[in-house]
This record gives structure tokens, sequence and C-alpha cells, in this order.
């Protein structure tokens, strides 16, 4: 179907051969049904591995899928595929992000087949099969070129975490951080409903192409302006609650804390990176293009308010996780720190001098999610051994269990970001992207935050190393947890040796204007 | 010529490496596991390296460089690669050859040790990093190697690290070279900042500097060699930074053959030859080369003749042996220089493996201590005898051809240096023949029953004296395969013809018999000499107290400092850094109030955020 053809039609079918771009999410949600069924049809008393494995399969099926896409898309000039008219895209954008996503999640479901037991989880077979749901918002969120579709899939991805964070019906604490979650995540999609709302009622546009285009036409006329200003800055807030930006970070901790530990690292990574996805693609769609116009502070004032945003989560994320015992409160505020370098990316200016602010984003986003896989790997395994989630449960790790403490050193050597890990690289690249925009305050924030971070990080080794095991309870390494834990310290180690191939296939697959900015049809 | 081999030339320093991963992982579990592995790494590079060597003695053969982009930020590239050279083939042999050896020998000179896994783990991994740092095709992967062979230096000086000497030396070796690495890295920073697009590779290098076009300035150009050469005076033990050495004899002995006779401590003069296209465009630093090699050369041999530790003896001919080369190289003759790093690495691990043999047979290392050892370990006498003669420069042995070749070059070009490369040729002789005769010649000593070890250590003394008595003819006045090979035609050795070759051969025989006299036939007292001069025996003894004027100028003054440099730290910079962290804590605890756990409060908060957000950032732009 021709796309002028699209645009005039108040209803737009889908093609069976428009549908076949569709096949990821096909896929995983397929999968889902048929656990559904087969988790029900499964005698109560037979374990769940089964699912677990299924679902493995199925993300990695679509994995599959998604890459094919990727590897055609140089081939052909039919790309990027434009769903609905701009509300679904098929671009390297949202296919990169996919890869991540689906990675990353196969990676936690291949943790969680060691360590989760059903005393601790009544239904695991829920577990499992609801992480297909959670990462198929997160992948609607990728592709979505329309307010509609983007919140579908933000709420898709939100509602089924409320309830993986719940899972452990037993435990209040998981109870607490389930409720707590459901709560601030409920002010989170007020804000965006609310500033999304604005934005449709000042153009009457839901796509983020037309929204451009109605702002550019009335932008010269300039009464606009305030209201344009409270429309993003509700969404800001809005995506700032999701990606635990500072100050909209508190429920982090207490969520993290609460919810099992695969589900932590879920939240950690695609949570935290679907939301940041989605803001990237608005600014660069929305908020970027009224750079151009005459009399129009807003577009500037947004990117400085992201990159204010950036400061206050590294800064808040370093100096509250100094005085942190607990190991997952520890990640979580770590979190904080890591999505304020994400978001420096998105909150540079683009110009000539520097085009690169993607691909720094997805190796940056590549390195945090090995680095915090193999850190949450380690620390529901040495939790599970120890009995709870302290610190001081790593201590003489090193005694007890002298590998998993050398993967942990890579894994921390990354997080702080020391070479030769992809974790220096990462930061690195963001680190001379920003300095080519000439935005010098955000790299010494972004390096005295990083030095500060040292503190905490470097505790973990001390634990490890120079302290006698308190308690000389045996580390049980499950061998899924065990491939995990390698794999991901291998590619950490592996991105910080050869950062310049994947960096490079990054920008070679990758266009800026043709996959991230929606042009009227 | 197609090349097979040289393709592959980067799998040799991995065999070792894989070697030194295995033996890290399993060789606790596993005791004997360290010699098989050690000693089979070895082979497989040493069969490699040999492969890649005799490809390179085809005709026409091309250097071959290959690697791969290691990082492109935009105006910068760093690459990691290789470069397979005649000079680095020779390398790769000697090294692979002379490590193999150690190897197979150790396995029976440190059969009782506790650590022998560890040891052979430590060997793998020095292995590597020499080859690595022959094979390095840029400036910086060199540096890096460079380092890596420190480390394992300073980890296996240090082996026997229950002793206060060997923690020390380990210490000062370690210190003391990181003064020259200062000086290299300052000539690599300076060289990226020169160079034309901050090229760092040895072709580029090469190029640059060859054509003399004046891309750098002269000035420049004298500036990053000579600090090249800092670097390599560190390493290779030259005067004043050679105080290392000897001290560094504290680890065990087939370490002392391998790191601090063989290689790498020629890794400097490797240094000097790989960029010597940079010293060529500059005559002030070959000069300096020159100068500071002919005097390393005479000053070490002299103290040689009053030293009493057979090891020391051996590491200040080391030195000594070293200056020789680095004189040839800065007189401009590099075949000179590294012919007699060749042969020079064959006899000097004989005569280290072979004290090493009879130390493990009478447990002493003091010469008067010795004696009559000849009769009881024929093996070790033989050999160690066959390498002393190689050193003293006995024709027909390797040694004698190398030095012939060096004091060749220094008759043409500079007749003072000659003359001092002959003296100290007569000094070499002196203390090899006082060292031979006083531990296998006279009357035995030790109540112990001393006999030659095992076929483990003493095939690797036989292997290497034949050696050292076939390696010299590879470049002779009649045959100039090495020179031509090396350096592509462009240089000849030995054109000084007879003269040269009877004025060393004679002052090396002069030598010997002058000890033979003193310490067999007791035609001359020993104390000949000593007894009427007795400062000059205390001051050759002290070593010309090098060491103490260390002590008191660097050391104290440096500790004066120190003290200074502390309390401005203690009172300024800790201040300053105090407060910082004070800030960081104040900031941190106020956020930890901030959570207490109530999801209204974080509720409240994300609103007061919001607003604080807009009126900072657009209520600017309103006012």
């Amino acid at each position: 179907m021709s796309v002028d053809n699209m645009a005039q039609q108040s209803f737009l079918p889908l093609t069976w051969s428009d549908a076949m771009y569709l096949a990821p999410e096909w896929i995983l949600i397929a999968f889902m049904i048929v656990l559904v069924v087969l988790d029900l049809a499964l005698p109560r008393r037979s374990g769940r591995k089964v699912i677990g494995w299924l679902t493995l399969a199925g993300l990695l099926t679509s994995l599959g899928f998604v890459i094919g896409q990727v590897l055609d898309m140089n081939a052909g000039t039919e790309w990027p595929i434009r769903l609905l008219g701009d509300s679904y895209r098929i671009d390297a954008f949202g296919s990169l992000l996919k890869i991540l996503f689906l990675s990353a999640t196969a990676l936690i479901v291949l943790m969680s087949i060691g360590t989760v037991k059903r005393e601790d989880i009544p239904d695991k077979g829920e577990f499992y099969y609801l992480l297909l749901p959670a990462v198929t918002g997160a992948m609607m969120m990728a592709s979505s070129g329309d307010m509609i579709t983007l919140y579908v899939g933000l709420e898709l991805l939100s509602i089924t975490t409320y309830v993986l964070v719940g899972i452990r019906k037993h435990s209040v604490k998981s109870a607490e951080g389930a409720f707590k979650y459901v709560v601030t995540g409920g002010i989170s999609s007020a804000l965006l409903l609310f500033g999304m709302s604005y934005l449709y009622g000042l153009t009457g546009a839901t796509n983020l192409g037309a929204i451009k285009d109605a702002l550019l036409v009335q932008g010269a006329a300039g009464d606009i302006q305030e209201l344009l200003y409270v429309s993003f800055f509700l969404m800001l807030a809005g995506f700032g609650i999701k990606i635990g930006a500072a100050p909209f970070h508190f429920w982090a901790p207490d969520v993290y804390q609460g919810a099992p530990t695969p589900i932590t690292a879920f939240l950690a990574i695609v949570s935290k990176a679907a939301a940041l996805a989605v803001l990237f693609r608005i600014t660069f769609n929305v908020v970027f293009p009224l750079s151009n116009a005459t009399d129009m502070y807003l577009s500037q004032d947004i990117f400085l308010t992201i990159l204010v945003l950036a400061a206050a989560a590294m800064i808040v994320g370093t100096t509250s996780a100094l005085r942190q015992r607990n190991a997952k409160r520890l990640m979580a505020l770590s979190g904080v720190a890591n999505a304020g370098y994400l978001l420096v990316p998105i909150g540079v200016s683009f110009k000539g001098l520097h085009m690169q602010n993607v691909g720094e984003f997805m190796f940056y986003l590549a390195a945090y999610i090995l680095m915090n896989v193999g850190a949450f790997a380690v620390i529901s395994v040495v939790s599970k051994a120890t009995g709870h989630e302290e610190l001081k449960g790593f201590a003489g790790l090193y005694y007890r269990a002298p590998w998993t403490a050398a993967a942990m050193i890579v894994f921390v050597l990354s997080l702080a970001g020391l070479p030769v890990t992809g974790g220096f690289f990462g930061k690195l690249f963001i680190l001379l992207g920003a300095a080519q925009s000439q935005a010098y305050w955000i790299v010494a924030i972004m390096v005295v935050s990083s030095v500060i971070s040292y503190y905490f990080y470097f505790g973990i080794i001390r634990q490890m190393f120079m302290r006698g095991g308190g308690d000389e309870a045996e580390v049980d390494m499950p061998a899924t947890t065990g491939v995990v834990v390698w794999l991901c310290a291998v590619l950490t180690v592996a991105l910080g040796i050869v950062p310049g191939p994947v960096i490079g296939w990054v920008n070679e697959h990758f266009s800026i204007i043709r996959d991230l900015f929606i042009m009227s049809p | 010529m197609e090349t097979v081999f040289t393709q592959y030339a980067w799998l040799i320093p991995l065999f070792p490496l894989a070697a030194f991963i295995l033996l890290t992982s399993f060789g606790r579990s596993f005791k004997g596991l360290g010699v098989m592995v050690g000693s089979a790494a070895s082979l497989a590079s040493l069969v490699l390296a040999l492969l890649v060597l005799f490809e390179r003695m085809g005709e026409g053969v091309e250097d071959y460089q290959d690697g791969f982009k290691w990082l492109d930020l935009s105006t910068i590239q760093l690459n990691i690669g290789f470069e397979v050279t005649n000079l680095s083939a020779l390398m790769l042999v000697i090294v692979t050859i002379v490590s193999l050896l150690v190897n197979v020998y150790s396995a029976g000179y440190m059969k009782s040790d506790e650590r022998i896994t560890v040891f052979y783990g430590y060997i793998a991994l020095f292995t590597f990093s020499m080859l690595g740092l022959v094979l390095a095709d840029n400036m910086l992967a060199l540096y890096i190697f460079w380092e890596l062979v420190g480390v394992c230096s300073f980890l296996l000086v240090g082996f026997w690290y229950q002793k206060p000497e060997a923690r020390a030396a380990a210490k000062k070796a370690f210190i003391v070279t990181r003064i020259g690495d200062a000086g290299l890295l300052i000539a690599i920073l300076l060289l990226f900042w020169y160079m034309p697009n901050h090229a760092l590779d040895f072709v580029n290098i090469q190029n640059v500097f060859n054509e003399q076009t004046g891309t750098i300035a002269a000035g420049i150009t004298t500036l990053i060699a000579l600090l090249i050469f800092v670097g390599a005076v560190g390493k290779s033990g030259q005067f004043p930074l050679h105080v290392w050495l000897p001290d560094a004899m504290e680890g065990p002995t087939p370490i002392s053959a391998l790191i601090h006779a063989a290689t790498m401590v020629a890794a400097g003069v490797y240094l000097v030859a790989r960029t010597f296209d940079i010293f060529q465009a500059s005559q002030a630093a070959m000069d300096v080369v020159a100068y500071v090699g002919a005097f390393t050369a005479i000053f070490a041999a002299t103290i040689g003749v009053a030293q009493n530790d057979i090891k020391r003896i051996l590491a200040f001919s080391t030195v000594s042996q070293l200056g020789y080369m680095m004189m040839a190289l800065g007189l401009g003759s590099l075949t000179g220089g590294i012919f007699h790093l060749f042969t020079h690495a064959f006899f000097k691990a004989l005569l280290f493996l072979g004290a090493g043999s009879v130390i493990h047979a009478v447990h002493t290392q003091n010469i008067h201590e010795m004696g009559g050892l000849g009769s009881r370990m024929r093996i070790t006498a033989w050999t160690f005898g066959i390498g002393a003669l190689a050193l003293s420069g006995i024709p027909p042995l390797s040694g004698f051809w190398s030095k012939d070749a060096i004091l060749n070059t220094a008759l043409h070009e500079n007749p003072v240096l000659f003359g001092v490369g002959v003296v100290a040729a007569f000094f070499t002789a002196f203390y090899m023949s006082r060292l031979f005769f006083l531990v296998f010649a006279g009357r035995p000593k030790g109540e112990k029953q001393a006999h030659d070890s095992s076929w483990t250590m003493t095939l690797p003394l036989i292997i290497l004296a034949v050696l050292a008595v076939v390696t010299g003819f590879v470049e002779t006045p009649w045959n100039n395969t090495l020179g031509t090979w090396l350096s592509g035609g462009t240089e000849t050795t030995h054109t000084g013809g007879g003269l040269v070759m009877v004025i060393s051969a004679a002052v090396g025989v002069l030598g010997i018999y002058l000890g033979w006299l003193m310490y067999v036939k007791g035609t001359i007292a020993r104390d000949a000499v000593s007894s009427r001069m007795p400062w000059l025996l205390r001051l050759l003894e002290r070593k010309y107290y090098i060491d103490e004027l260390y002590q008191v100028v660097f050391v104290r003054g440096l500790r004066g400092l120190g003290l200074l440099l502390q309390a401005m730290d203690d009172f300024i910079i800790d201040g300053i850094v105090r407060c910082v962290g004070g800030a960081a804590v104040l900031l941190g605890r106020g956020g930890t109030r901030l959570q207490n756990g109530q999801v209204q409060t974080y509720g409240v908060i994300t609103l007061l955020g919001l607003v604080i957000l807009i009126v900072a950032i657009a209520g600017r732009r309103f006012w």
C-alpha cells in the first residue's frame, strides 16, 4: 500500500504483508497464549521449568526475526516500514533497541531458571510468561511514532511489571513494593497523559510527525509557547518517573528491594530503556525541529531541562548510594545515576559537529545491560546463599567462590567506568559527545559523579577481598545463572577491548534521518 | 615470495599466554602440570618462530604487517597489530629458544619448590610479554608489553619473597627501571604529538625519519631519540641506571638466565635497533648512545674483577656486554649490535645456567668457598668453560666473531672507543678466567660431595654450549650472511681485516693467562694489586660507591622532598578532598532522609520537583 493513499484514508487497514513485519511481536504474543494454556494444563505439582525454557525459546525466536530485519535494512529502499500511518514504524532505531530488550530479557529468563524457587514465588509459570507481554510493550514503545500506540505500549509494560513486582505473594516487602509501584506508576501515567492531551489540544494530532508539522506552522504565531512548556514539562516528569531520574526516583529503591531479583533487573534495564527510547523519539521529532523556529526558546529550554535532570540524577544517585548497605537498593541508586548518563546523549544538542547521539546511547545501553544483568545474577546467587540482600553478604566472597568474585569485579569495574570494560567506553563516548557539543558543565558533573561512585563500587570489592567471610555459607551457582554471569562478563570485557566494531556497526545500520525522524507523508 | 607462516606469527605469543592462563586456573590442583604445559607452549612457539625465520631467509621477503583498528575516535586512531621484520624474526627465535631451555632446566632446579607451578605461570607470562614486545608494530603496543615484562621481572625477582633481600631487590628493579620507562613514555607522547596523523607505528616512523624532509625539527628528533634511549638505559642496565641488575640476582637462577641475561635486558638494545631511524637522524643522539655504551662496558667490566658472588660477576658481565651492544649501535652498526645480542643471549644464558648448576650442587654463591668442581661436575665444567671462552672472545667461538665485528666498526669510526673496547675485553677475559679457575680448578673446599645435576639441567647446558660455538659463523670476515640479511645489504662488518682479529684474540688470551698465573699457578700473588692499592680494591668492591651515592643524593633528598609534599598533601589537597567528600556525604544524607518509605512523600516530591523545574527553567522566560 502506497504511503500517499494512507494519509487520505480515514480507516487504515493492516494488510497481511504489513503484518508480517510485526512477526517479532506476534511471536511473543503467540508464545504467551500457548504458555498460559500450558500452565493451566500442567499438573499443579509438576515443575514450571519447562515454561521458563519455552519463554526463552519465544524470546530467542523473536530476536532472530528482529536481527533478520536489521540485516535487511541496508539492502532495500523500502525501509523504514511505516505501518498504520506512521503509528508503528519498523526502523533501525526501534529494531536495534528491540535487539537489546530481547537479549536482556532472554538473559534475565535464563538466570531465573536456576534461581527462582517455588517457596519464594508460588506462581512460577506466571513469572515467566508475564515477561513476554512486558517486553512486547517495551518493543511497542521503541517502534511507535504515535502518542496512542506509545501509551498503549507503556501501559502494557507497566501493568505487567506491577504484577511481576508483587509476585512474591507471601512477602510483605514484595507487596509493599508492588503497591508503591502501582501508585507511582499511576502518577506517572497521569502526568504523561495530561501532558499529551495539551499537545493534542494544540495541534489536533497524535502522530509525532503531524504534531511537528502543526507546531512549525503555529510556532510562528508564538502565542502557544506557555502551553507547550506545560505540556513538555508534564511529559518529562512522567518519563522521569519511569526512567528513575532524580527527583522522580524515590520509588526505585523500595520497589527494587521488594521485587524478585530477576524482575529488579528487568525494571532496571528494560523499563528504564524503553522510557528513554520514547523520550529520545519525542524530543528529536517534536522538540528538536522547533529549534529553527524564530522567537522560540522552547527547544533549547527542553534540552537544557533534560540535561538538568541528567545532572540531578547523577549527583543524587551517586551521593545517596554512599550510605547504602543493601545490595539491591544500591543497584537501584546506581541505576538512577546511570539514567543520568543515558539522558546525556538525548539532552546534548545535535549538530554538525556531533551526530552520533544514538550510537553513544545504544553503546552505553548495551554495556549497561551486560553489567547490570551480570551484577544482578551474582547478587541473586549470593543473597540466596546468605539468606539476605545486605552488602555484607559479599564478605570474603573471593575465598568462598573466587570465580564468581572475579566476574563481579568485571561488572563493578564496568559500572565504575574503568578500562578495559564496556562501561568505560560507553561513558567515554558519551563524554566525548558532550564535549563536542560544548556542554562542558555536564562533562564535569559526569566526571565528578563517576569519581564519587568509585567509593561505593569499590566497597563491594573491598567486601569480597578484604573481609573474612562473615558466614561461611556455600555459594551455589546453578549452571544457567553461571552461563549468564560468564556471558555477561566476557561480553563486558569484549566491549572494552573492541568497542570500535560495535559502535561502528550501529552507526552503519543507523541513519538519523531515515530511522529517527518521522517525515511528513 | 609467498609467505605462509608469517601471517600467523601473532600466534607465537599466544601459546605462552594460554599456558599462563591454564596454569593460573588449574595450577593449584595439578602440581606436575607446570613443566609440561610451560615447556610445550615454549616448544610450540619455538617451532613456529623457526618456521617464520626460515621463511624470511628467502629472497626478497617483504616485511609483513597486519592488525586491526582498536579504537577510532575520529581524530585519533589506535591500532593493534604485529609486524614481522628480519630483526623481529631473529629476536623471536632467540626468546623462544632460551625460554624453552629455561623451562626444561627449571624442572630440575625448582623441583623442590612449593610454588613451582606459580613459577612456571610467571615464566609463561613473561615469555608472552617478551614475544609481544618483539612483535608489536607500534610504540604504544610496545610500551604496554615493555611494562608487562617489567612486571614479570618484578614478580620473578621477588619470587622468594620470604627473603627480605629478594623483596628489596624486586622493589629496586621495578623503581629504577620505572625511571627509564618514564623517559620512554615521554618519547612516545612527543612522537604522538609531532608525527603526521599521530601515527605511532614503526613503518611510518621509519618513513618520516628516513626521508629527512624536516617534518620533525632536528632538536625534537634528538630529544625523542635521547628519551627513547633513557628507556633503553633503564631496561638494559646501562650506566647510570645499572644498579638494579646485580641486585636482581636475588631471583631464582633460571630467571637470571632468561630475563636478566638473554631477553628482557636486551629489550633496550632491541628498542634502539627498532627505532634506529630516529637515532640515525640525530648525530648527537648517536654519540650519546656510543659513549654511554662504551663507558658502561669498561665500567662494569672493572667492577666484575672484584666481585665474589658468582651471579653478581655474571650480572656485571651482562651490563658490560650490553654496553658493547649499545656502543655498536651508537657507532652506526646495527648488525654489530644485534649480532652480539644474538651470540650473547646463548653464551650468557649458558653461563647463568651453569652457575645455577654449581649453586645447586654446593649451596653457596661465593666463589672463594668453591673449588675443584671440575673433576666432579664434568658436564657443567666443560660447558661453562665453553661459555667463558666465548665471552672472553677466543676464536673460533661465537663471542669472538661478534666482538670482532663491534671492534672493527669502532676502529673505523672512533679509535678512542676502540681502545676502550679492547681494554674492556681484557678485563672480561680476566674476570672470567678468575671465576672459572676459582670454581672449577684447585682443591675442593666444600665438604659436600658435589656432582652433576639431572639430565633436565645438563641437557640445556649442552645445547647452549653447541649454540655458543656455532652461532658466530653466521657473520665472519668471509661470510656476511647476517649483516646482509639484517640491513638489506647496505652494511659490512669485519672490514678491518686481520689486525683487529689479532688484537682482540690476543687481549683475550692475555687476560686468561693472567688469571691462570694468579689463580692456578700462583706466580703472581692474588693480592699483588690489592695489597699495594687497597683503596682500588675497595672502590671496585663497592662498585664505585654508586649505590651509596644514590642513597645520599636521591633517596635522602627525595625523602625530604616527600615530607614537604606530604605536608602540602595533608593540609591543602586533603582539605579540599575532605570538603568535597563531606559535601557528598551531606547530600547523600539529605537524599536518605527524603527516602522515608512513605509513598505520599514521594508523590509530593515528584510534584515539587516538577514545579521547581518549571519555575527555574521556563519561568525565567516569562518574567
